[in-house]
């Protein structure tokens, strides 16, 4: 036997027994991953959640006025479940049938059921919108029935594959609670539904229980899930890691029992909920400090623009918890003003924060499952693009400036309550959105047009 | 039955040609690759992934064997996927240091 070392520092392999090997048999042809499920199923999700964003975005552009309207109206708040539903929860949906068993190191328990779920939400997403439009809220119940069994699905399909997880880490802690938080805003959204058209049944203050499950949403689902995956991700992409992960698990348990306390208090209407603020603002602040660590220790220098707008959302997330806080104060005057600045607090969490943060690992996930689909059978016979090639840098710069310039332009402009302001920032931001969607094309053009080229060195191997 | 043993360059060049996609770098300049063993027409591949539970795993290990079967003299391919040791950023070469954009080794 010869044994032929690569580099002359090369490690020895250990001894076989401590070993996790993964023998491949000889001419396996598939390529099917150990863990995750078909790359078509997160796909066509963040496909439906890119439809989804993109018709809000236009509708926006011609409803300006919804910006600066009171928040508690029909069209708002089925613009609001568009972008929510349609456009968050598809691409995080998704991602997570992908990213749980990468992050957890197990397999999805079922991408069956993962398929159903995606039906569910098809025909629940948008007949909620539709009917939220129209405010039939007994139709909103039945569509949302849809989508809640699809919710329900997910939840079951997530819990199973957390049992298998190999370690119970800060990511695994994340992502249960996350979709616990989850199931309980859809059952919250539900109830809302039903006290519309039963209103007895509901002792709490409409508008109280509106803002709760609007928190329980973006707070209790997608800021953790964001917080937790990124404790994954992160460190994967910049080739660092966690630096403390007894720091990671304190920032999730911190936000968890700020969830927790402050969904109560806002939907009682009780000045308790500052307290609960400051739990929030706490593992936030936790958060920084763990994810700055990891920045400092990472091995990868340079910050791509995908990261960058991540980071920039995170930048937001710490605007916007000054902003709760202020409008959490018991003597805070309840004036035109203050029902702006409500505007502006809902839309950057949902377009600075939530949206954001998304839009950056787009450029990381995007690619990869498209790469996966087009290319995978074909490393080391042919010459296959690597990630970073399958869409141009120079245009995603251009859209992570056009889209800042917009956000902050139209958080000022509903701040100044100007309409047509509120109208040119946002047709700014539209414009970043644009130039993200010519990148996502080019990225799925490699799925009908793969760019294959031929190996640099020609195989010896003479043909049979 | 091949009359030609593989030999080590036309080995070496064939895992130069399987791409980490994420990270835009061969899999040897990356210093993924442990150790080649080679019996005959047989070759065992020792390596690892830049990190545990890579969604990569799997189309990278058989992107190796492809690569390998594609050399002359080459009949069977074993890849061994192992996680100790653990691969670091001080295993790539300078020139995957350099192209990737990394900080100098302290």
């Amino acid at each position: 036997m010869e044994a032929i070392s690569p580099a002359s520092t090369a490690p020895e392999p250990a001894a076989k027994g401590r070993d996790t090997e993964c023998r491949i048999p000889p001419r396996k042809a598939a390529l099917a991953s150990d863990h995750t499920p078909d790359v078509t199923l997160p796909l066509r999700f963040i496909v439906l959640g890119l439809v989804s964003f993109v018709t809000a975005t236009v509708w926006l552009a011609f409803r300006p006025d919804l910006l600066v309207a009171y928040h508690y109206g029909p069209h708002v708040i089925a613009l609001t479940h568009l972008v929510v539903l349609g456009f968050i929860s598809s691409v995080v949906m998704g991602a997570v049938y992908q990213l749980a068993p990468v992050a957890l190191e197990t397999r999805l328990h079922s991408e069956r059921l993962a398929r159903i779920h995606f039906w569910c939400h098809l025909i629940g997403v948008p007949g909620m919108v539709a009917m939220f439009w129209i405010w039939d809220m007994k139709q909103v119940g039945h569509f949302g029935t849809f989508f809640g069994l699809g919710i329900g699905l997910f939840a079951w399909n997530i819990a199973r594959t957390l049992r298998r997880a190999r370690r119970w880490n800060a990511v695994a802690y994340g992502i249960a609670s996350s979709t616990g938080w989850l199931v309980l805003t859809m059952l919250a959204g539900l109830f809302l539904a039903s006290a519309k058209c039963w209103p007895r049944i509901n002792p709490l203050d409409p508008l109280g229980g509106l803002h709760a499950h609007a928190h329980l949403g973006v707070l209790g689902c997608f800021v953790i899930l964001i917080v937790a995956v990124s404790f994954r991700l992160v460190p994967m992409f910049l080739l660092s890691e966690v630096q403390s992960e007894r720091r990671a698990r304190w920032s999730l348990h911190l936000l968890n029992l700020g969830v927790a306390g402050l969904v109560t208090t806002i939907a009682l209407k009780s000045p308790w909920k500052l307290a609960f603020v400051f739990f929030v603002v706490a593992g936030l602040v936790v958060y920084a400090i763990e994810l700055t660590a990891i920045l400092a220790a990472r091995k990868r220098r340079s910050l791509d623009w995908g990261l960058r707008s991540f980071f920039s959302s995170m930048f937001v997330l710490g605007v916007l918890a000054v902003l709760g806080g202020v409008l959490c104060w018991p003597t805070l005057p309840a004036n035109g003003f203050t029902t702006r600045l409500e505007n502006v607090y809902g839309f950057l969490a949902l377009f600075g924060f939530v949206a954001w943060a998304i839009l950056g690992m787009l450029y990381k996930i995007l690619p990869f499952l498209v790469w996966y689909r087009a290319y995978a059978a074909e490393i080391g016979r042919s010459r296959v693009p690597v990630l970073h090639e399958m869409y141009s840098h120079p245009l995603q710069a251009v859209g992570y400036w056009t889209y800042t310039i917009g956000l902050a332009a139209t958080a000022l402009a509903m701040a100044a309550g100007s309409e047509p302001l509120v109208q040119a920032g946002w047709l700014l931001l539209v414009a970043g959105v644009a130039v993200f969607l010519v990148n996502a094309g080019r990225i799925l053009r490699h799925l009908v047009r793969p760019q294959l080229r031929p190996l640099l060195s020609a195989p010896k191997r003479a043909a049979a | 039955m091949n009359t030609h043993a593989p030999d080590r360059e036309s080995l070496m060049a064939a895992l130069r040609q399987v791409m980490d996609p994420e990270l835009g770098c061969n899999i040897v300049d990356l210093g993924l690759v442990y150790a080649v063993e080679t019996t005959g027409g047989n070759v065992v591949v020792t390596m690892t992934l830049t990190t545990p539970g890579c969604p990569m795993n799997d189309c990278i290990s058989a992107g190796v064997e492809q690569g390998l079967l594609a050399v002359e003299g080459v009949e069977e391919v074993e890849v061994r996927i192992v996680w100790e040791p653990a691969w670091t950023t001080d295993r790539m070469s300078p020139e995957a240091r350099r192209w990737i954009g990394l900080a100098e080794p302290g």
